[in-house]
């Protein structure tokens, strides 16, 4: 079973930044901090253009259509469905457990997100399957999007 | 006016491999290899010099890497130098750099040495290092790298077009048995189907023999005018066409269908038509097989079979010697091992004594056209089309 009980065992050294695979996410470190704000309450979002509508992911600091830097956050509809999917058994890397099943899910707003669907079997996963958003902690305060299935066999 | 044409004078490779070197040392003897290709040609003789590396900072802890590549081949540019990254697609866009540089007038001959040290002593860290090639704020974060993103290209291509494991695992066997006539090869041994299907699950449906192999290695070529080049050699391999194209990023930014790139099938048309043939012309082409399902939808997207049949061509031996045309004879990034900058630069190499005739037991009979494709995602591609006149 692949689940979030699998230890997460990232590499960080108090000293070296660089094999830390978690994203700084804290206002003096990163401009879309309110993303992982949201996150911490539940809501995954992104950035919508004031000026020109566009939605982008992942969020930004400016618009890549229109180069305004007038965002503002929205939420992802809900639900995600599964495009395709797959288990990776070995070769990832050192801090992260296999096997480890990784999806592309699509949402209405147009976007797709990559991530592991977590707390069920592989056998579980079908192409279309609808998802829920899961936040995960991370080190140092920090968190990550994870998603589970919405109906479980 | 008749346009301007550049022309590769001189190629050299290192063996590839779990090689006991350092990233400078496999950069010497790249450069080595390349003047003892062509004696007319020495290291002063050379005024600028593009380095081709991925990620020398991680796996060898040096940045700033052009200039000392430069020095250890024994060149001092004073025309032009830099450093190219372009991820996978790094050793294509160097030759493409060069090849600017020179139809510019900037320079009229450049060295290009793509290199890469992937083996770290502790061996997860490759796949530690292989997540920063991927957007590492909104991928590789979750420790996605290559090998579950192309098996999901896998899974949409299978469900699409019913490609199977078997037609998969044809493509590794081919090219493991290409390479088994590549000395320079990291994997020279051949590989059967069975033990293909048989080796270890990596991301479903993908394999290990699916799968390109980490090694270290280098290769170098130098490019010139078609005016000089017949200075140096007799046989000159000309660039008749070149492409290159990005179509959204990151990966999840590609277009929504992974079973098809688009950008492939533009990008390849367009060096088509700068180089006037078609894809039937094409004698040789060295494809970007990270993976084994790369290869199958590269012959589709460049125009060697129909759109969904790359899993029929590969088991029908369309690909192999004595088919339409032969693809990876020398083994592919899946046997020779894929040291990520010097892949294409690698690719150059083949393409180079393939149309001098000089590929010993692999030469493809009377090949007078090549084609070099790289990725560096699945919307990301370049390509070079060389020529024998």
């Amino acid at each position: 079973m692949a689940t979030t009980d699998k230890k997460y065992n990232y590499i960080i050294h108090p000293d070296v930044y660089i094999t830390d695979p978690v994203p700084l996410q804290t206002p003096d470190q990163n401009r879309v901090y309110t993303f992982y704000d949201n996150l911490r309450e539940g809501r995954l979002t992104t950035t919508r253009c004031k000026e020109c509508g566009c939605i982008a992911w992942p969020p930004r600091v400016v618009c890549f259509e229109c180069m305004s830097d007038q965002l503002e956050w929205v939420d992802f509809p809900d639900p995600g469905r599964i495009y395709a999917f797959t288990v990776q058994e070995n070769g990832n890397p050192p801090g992260f457990p296999v096997p480890t099943i990784y999806a592309l899910i699509d949402f209405d707003n147009g976007k797709r997100i990559i991530s592991p669907i977590v707390d069920c079997d592989p056998s579980e996963v079908t192409v279309g399957a609808e998802v829920a958003l899961k936040v995960v902690p991370a080190p140092k305060d920090r968190v990550l999007f994870f998603f589970t299935l919405k109906d479980k066999k | 006016m008749k346009q301007k044409r550049v022309a590769i004078v001189a190629a050299g490779i290192t063996r590839f491999g779990n090689r006991q070197a350092t990233f400078r040392d496999l950069i010497a003897e790249a450069g080595k290899a390349t003047f003892d290709n062509n004696k007319n040609i020495k290291p002063k003789d050379l005024q600028s010099f593009i380095l081709s590396a991925v990620y020398p900072e991680r796996a060898a802890f040096q940045g700033h890497p052009a200039p000392l590549a430069a020095e250890w081949c024994g060149v001092r540019p004073s025309e032009f130098h830099c450093r190219v990254e372009n991820q996978c697609g790094s050793g294509t866009t160097a030759i493409r750099t060069a090849y600017c540089v020179i139809l510019s007038g900037l320079t009229d001959m450049v060295m290009v040495v793509g290199a890469e040290k992937v083996m770290v002593p502790s061996h997860g860290e490759i796949f530690l290092n292989a997540m920063a090639g991927c957007d590492r704020e909104w991928e590789g974060c979750f420790g996605v790298t290559p090998p579950p993103l192309f098996a999901m290209v896998a899974q949409a291509h299978m469900k699409k077009y019913g490609t199977t494991e078997e037609q998969l695992a044809l493509v590794s066997v081919k090219n493991h048995n290409h390479s088994v006539n590549n000395p320079y090869a990291h994997h020279q041994k051949g590989a059967s189907l069975e033990q293909v299907m048989k080796s270890r699950p990596i991301a479903k449906p993908l394999k290990l023999f699916d799968c390109s192999t980490n090694t270290d290695g280098a290769a170098g070529v130098i490019l010139t005018t078609e005016e000089r080049a017949r200075d140096y050699t007799d046989k000159p391999i000309y660039i008749l066409g070149t492409a290159q194209i990005n179509d959204g990023y990151p990966w999840v930014n590609y277009p929504k269908d992974w079973s098809s790139w688009p950008a492939l099938k533009i990008a390849a048309q367009k060096a088509y038509d700068m180089a006037g043939i078609s894809p039937m012309d094409i004698d040789v082409a060295e494809v970007h097989d990270c993976f084994t399902i790369s290869e199958i939808i590269e012959c589709e997207e460049l125009g060697f079979c129909e759109k969904g049949q790359g899993g029929r061509f590969v088991q029908e031996g369309l690909s192999d010697h004595g088919g339409q045309v032969v693809v990876n004879p020398s083994g592919g990034l899946i046997a020779c091992g894929h040291p990520f900058g010097a892949t294409g630069v690698r690719q150059a190499w083949e393409a180079f004594i393939q149309l001098r005739g000089e590929a010993g037991v692999r030469q493809v009979k009377d090949a007078k056209i090549a084609l070099g494709h790289n990725l560096s995602g699945l919307g990301e591609h370049h390509i070079l089309i060389y020529g024998r006149n």
